[in-house]
């Protein structure tokens, strides 16, 4: 197998690896949260005030109980997901504040809108699961945003979903609600994850009071965390990308150790987001090469802990659907695909370096994850697949059109676009000219249109309404 | 001419021959003022306008303010007294719930070169400690900077609390998310959206 991009060799990973133990081994990780703080003490770890130091042997002997692959349960079986080894799951969008309209204008996105992405996420050929926060409703108050947004994504969807990490509090509500759907916390924990939330440090070199409770409730209740660095090379972490990686490593793992202690196997992902400051602004830039480098990096660094791996997907700095967007994202995406990453968030929606979410660019960047999982898909070379008895057939200067094989898997063997143009310029001309954003506005009419809200027991339903109804009121 | 070549130095990132251009001048007793304002302040003008072209890039711009503040920690000491208040004192800091400054310590570099007095409060602000600083040091501007949308109301409290304790001072905000139907919706007086726009607005609301 020849790949041109080979990021890192086993050297350099372990050069990584021992750069990060000597970071939290003598300049140790700030935890600015009291019970993760007792937790490494209880642990015999050495703190001083809120600063941890994590031994080479302690991180060792967390990643002995982290699982390399396992299953996201859906409250719909058929809808279950493997994240880790050779499984990968796409995953929307996260974050963004604004929405940004057909004319490039953006507006403060609202409850409805995230209600749509769930059920656009319901109606996905290539979306495997739902996320969270996928835009922040602003008319809803910000202190119980979350329980409706997991309500939202119950309720609209019968894919897994990513939970919340707004709090400690937060992520308990997340579970408590998880706990309804399967019976009970004890079921819960037993099923295993049924969430993936994401955990981000706060480069360099520490973790909120937010994030570290978030991680330890979700541990406590068997749910998984993608652990994650953000870090902007150049101002938040080192210039150099080998410097980014040896600082994510140090905050990746610091997380990772406390949710092993917190629940010897907790699921964990490494995960990283890491790219540049572009240094004429000062602004993150995700659209650039180097989050691709290190998108690679972080995958092998990943397997190098035998970790399941997360990063972007279709980022990009580009503020409308257009061609920098499509360049930007389609370089992330496939990067992360083609490099092993087990879970792909960000996969489709996302503009102007997580500002805002687009439908149009989310409906497009969709297409894209259908296209890199065809990409990906393994060939099948048998003696039943070439066929050599009817390519001697066919024989010097025949035709395959007629051949029975060309009619039987003329509907199946291609991947099918409805989406791509692929009409000639007249047939393009004649249906109106469309740029492929335009197009999308179309379809997002479509999708919406049909979407049908999956069956739920209306006991279940009843009880997560008067949950969040009870938790609204204090 | 000598003071052209404290601003050369300046715009060279050439720390230690502005100390030694500026110990210079002092020496030739070469008007303070004019060693300052066409000097080194002079230079940070031209650095902002450069990075907002894009033909500076932040890096660069932090070491040129750094050279021109170590010139005038040597001036300090003989500038008349109030002079270097004499452009105003800005406070800033990061909002209540906010742990982000990347943005905020470079507006507050750039502030520093621009020859303000900058007071800065760090992350994590609440409202009484930006009125409490604004009051005690006379301030004429407070700079509010926030990244995550959810501790934009912040700036609403923060700002209801200045106007609440009767403060005259003008207030600025800034910060990805923010923006300037944000800051009007919230009775700001300012917004900019990068680090030498928010110079200019400070500059602009001092003088009038």
């Amino acid at each position: 197998m020849y790949d041109r991009m080979q990021t890192l060799t086993q050297d350099q990973m372990t050069r990584i690896h021992d750069a990060a133990m000597d970071i939290l081994g003598t300049t140790g990780i700030a935890f600015n949260e009291d019970e993760a703080l007792s937790i490494f003490k209880a642990n015999g770890f050495k703190v001083d005030g809120k600063i941890v130091f994590i031994t080479e042997a302690q991180v060792r002997n967390a990643l002995k109980t982290t699982p390399s692959r396992f299953t996201i349960t859906a409250r719909n079986p058929e809808k279950n997901v493997a994240v880790g080894e050779d499984d990968f799951v796409f995953v929307p969008g996260y974050g963004a504040p604004f929405v940004t309209l057909t004319n490039g204008e953006q507006r403060e996105a609202t409850m409805e809108d995230y209600d749509n992405f769930c059920k656009l996420i319901q109606t996905s050929k290539h979306i495997d699961m739902n996320g969270f926060m996928m835009v922040e409703p602003s008319d809803v108050p910000a202190d119980t945003a979350h329980l409706d947004m997991i309500f939202s994504n119950i309720i609209l969807c019968d894919k897994p979903f990513m939970g919340s990490p707004v709090s400690k509090q937060g992520a308990k509500d997340c579970v408590d609600m998880a706990a309804i759907i399967w019976g009970g916390i004890e079921k819960l924990k037993a099923v295993g994850p049924v969430t993936v939330s994401l955990i981000n440090s706060l480069s360099p070199l520490q973790f909120s009071d937010e994030m570290a409770g978030s991680l330890i409730e979700l541990a406590r209740a068997n749910q998984a965390c993608v652990i994650a660095s953000l870090i902007m090379a150049g101002s938040s972490g080192p210039v150099t990308l080998s410097g980014v990686l040896a600082l994510q490593t140090a905050e990746i793992l610091a997380g990772v150790t406390l949710a092993q202690l917190v629940n010897p196997g907790a699921p964990v992902i490494y995960g990283s987001t890491s790219s540049a400051m572009d240094m004429k602004t000062g602004g993150l830039s995700i659209g650039c090469p180097e989050l691709s480098v290190v998108v690679s990096a972080t995958a092998q660094m990943a397997r190098f802990y035998n970790l399941p791996s997360r990063s972007g997907g279709g980022l990009t700095d580009a503020h409308f659907p257009d061609a920098q967007a499509g360049v930007e994202s389609t370089l992330a995406l496939t990067t992360a695909a083609r490099n092993g990453i087990n879970f792909i968030l960000h996969a489709n929606g996302i503009l102007g370096s997580y500002i805002s979410m687009s439908y149009e660019k989310f409906l497009i960047d969709e297409e894209l994850c259908g296209i890199t999982r065809r990409l990906l898909k393994p060939m099948e070379v048998t003696s039943s697949s070439i066929d050599v008895e009817m390519i001697k057939a066919v024989g010097i200067g025949g035709q395959y059109l007629t051949q029975p094989k060309t009619f039987q898997l003329c509907r199946t063997e291609f991947y099918l676009t409805d989406f791509m143009n692929r009409q000639n310029h007249a047939g393009w001309k004649a249906a109106g000219k469309k740029r492929i954003d335009e197009f999308a506005v179309d379809r997002l009419g479509q999708r919406l249109a049909a979407y049908e809200k999956p069956d739920i027991d209306p006991a279940i339903e009843a009880a997560l309404t008067e949950f969040v109804t009870r938790r609204k009121k204090g | 001419m000598a003071i052209q070549d404290i601003f050369q130095a300046v715009m060279t990132f050439d720390e230690a021959s502005v100390k030694k251009l500026v110990q210079a001048e002092l020496e030739a007793k070469t008007d303070i003022d004019a060693i300052l304002n066409e000097g080194l302040i002079g230079a940070m003008d031209e650095v902002g306008k450069k990075f907002s072209e894009g033909e500076l890039f932040v890096p660069e711009m932090l070491m040129a303010a750094q050279a021109m503040k170590s010139g005038l920690e040597i001036l300090k000491p003989h500038l008349a007294e109030g002079a270097a208040e004499s452009k105003g004192t800005v406070v800033i800091g990061t909002v209540k719930g906010d742990l982000h400054d990347i943005g905020k310590n470079l507006v507050a570099m750039m502030m520093e070169g621009a020859g303000f007095n900058v007071i800065d409060l760090g992350v994590d602000v609440d409202a009484a400690k930006f009125v409490a600083a604004a009051k005690d040091n006379k301030a004429r501007v407070v700079a509010l900077s926030a990244l995550l949308t959810t501790t934009m109301p912040a700036m609403q409290t923060t700002i209801n609390a200045i106007r609440e304790a009767g403060l005259t001072v003008k207030t600025i905000v800034g910060g990805a998310p923010v923006t300037q139907a944000f800051a009007d919706q919230i009775k700001a007086d300012g917004y900019s959206d990068d680090a030498p726009g928010a110079v200019e607005l400070a500059r602009r609301l001092i003088a009038a």
